[in-house]
């Protein structure tokens, strides 16, 4: 019995099964991904994957879906967007400020509220200069003079009192948009989240 | 633990491999590509089966996984015992430095969890009068993971309401005045939400989700 224990650590079984598991989970990582970015609209750097959560998903549809959002809400109760770059296609960074616009009457239609955060790029909200990381329908935003909204995402409070700002963390950060209760412009898929752009703080 | 695989992911992965390469370096180095042959046929055996059943079983192991965070951490207000909801009094920024999964939601709702399970009997979940304010409570399948039920806003409307939640096989009684909703797999993660408009609202916000319960038929 020890001769074939001694057999089997010698033969390299073991560690070719630990070597098998380890490419199946790399693998599994990749064709997930792949599968989760085919399916993902990313339109001004804003990214939405509208069959997260739904019924009806095939084998790998839904896998993918699990691991790119999950337990997310379903589309029509909620919409997700999310973006990790700006308008320029570099990462968005703690150190640097942008800016979000939103022209007159184009903040995201819904039928409760929408909420924007700023999080690690693993999704967790981190403690910032404000003491709370998101900004939301009901944060009493303030239009400029043609109705448009600009909402400042940057580490430290304006000097400018007064401004929509969102605190962001320090390093990379991901942004998330929900959209709860999204109205006919989003569900019909027209409405367009305005991309991120980096200005000077 | 989630955090730190996200972060250190790339330079683990290649550290793996490294070690892979060596051991592989080392057998042939010491007695030829015959002393991996078979190394290298149970590798590709595992690899391929491996990759199929992972696929298979990811949603199960995500929605699992919360059922587990739920069962031993809960939402900072320690275990939540199967069949029972807990209404989050936090707000998501709150729990940033407690790495709970909370603090990967928004500061803009309440959360509710538990983990639904109808096999010994149906329970009852009741939500309380909600009029305006938007709340939703996603039942999410533990095998798909696709949401196959609503309570909520959206789906059923602000009012109070009684919920019979049953196997789909289920022919009992059903209390007077209940909705029914079959559970396909005879159980479920429940995530509820409740919105808060400001932080002086989130006691009354806190009231309402707390009222969000399961009870035994």
């Amino acid at each position: 019995m020890s001769n074939f224990f001694a057999w089997v650590a010698g033969s390299g079984v073991v560690q070719g099964v630990i070597m098998g598991l380890t490419f199946a989970y790399l693998t599994t990582v990749l064709i997930l991904n792949a599968v989760a970015k085919a399916q993902t609209r990313t339109i001004n750097g804003w990214s939405a994957i509208r069959r997260a959560g739904q019924p009806g998903n095939g084998l790998l549809l839904r896998a993918a879906l699990q691991k790119a959002l999950p337990v997310v809400n379903s589309f029509d109760e909620a919409a997700y967007w999310t973006a990790t770059s700006d308008a320029a296609g570099r990462r968005l960074q703690g150190d640097r400020a942008y800016r979000l616009h939103f022209a007159a009457n184009q903040l995201p239609p819904n039928d409760a509220f929408w909420s924007l955060t700023a999080t690690d790029t693993g999704g967790y909200q981190v403690s910032t200069a404000s003491g709370t990381s998101s900004v939301n329908s009901h944060s009493g935003l303030v239009e400029n003079a043609d109705g448009s909204v600009d909402i400042l995402l940057q580490a430290h409070e304006p000097s400018d009192a007064g401004r929509n700002w969102l605190a962001t963390p320090r390093g990379r950060f991901k942004l998330m948009l929900r959209v709860y209760l999204p109205g006919a412009g989003i569900v019909d898929g027209e409405y367009a989240v305005p991309p991120v752009v980096e200005v000077q703080s | 633990m989630n955090r730190l695989i996200l972060k250190y992911g790339t330079v683990v992965t290649v550290v793996i491999l490294a070690i892979f390469a060596w051991v592989i370096y080392r057998r042939v180095a010491d007695g030829g590509v015959a002393e991996i042959v078979l190394l290298a046929s149970t590798a590709v055996v595992v690899w391929v089966f491996g990759s199929f059943a992972l696929i298979y079983f990811w949603p199960r192991i995500t929605v699992g996984g919360f059922k587990r965070i739920f069962a031993r951490r809960g939402l900072g207000g320690g275990p939540i015992p199967v069949n029972t909801l807990y209404a989050s009094p936090d707000s998501a920024t709150a729990s940033a430095s407690s790495g709970s999964v909370i603090a990967t939601g928004t500061d803009d709702v309440l959360y509710v969890g538990g983990w639904l399970d109808v096999a010994a009997g149906p329970q009852l979940l009741h939500v309380p009068e909600m009029g305006e304010r938007y709340y939703s409570v996603q039942f999410t399948d533990p095998v798909t993971g696709a949401n196959f039920a609503y309570v909520g806003s959206r789906a059923t409307g602000g009012a109070a309401g009684d919920f019979f939640l049953c196997e789909p096989g289920y022919e009992g009684a059903m209390p007077h005045g209940t909705s029914r909703i079959d559970v396909p797999h005879r159980s479920a993660l429940l995530i509820g939400r409740v919105f808060v408009a400001d932080d002086d609202d989130r006691e009354a916000a806190y009231a309402l989700a707390k009222q969000i319960q399961l009870a035994a038929v």
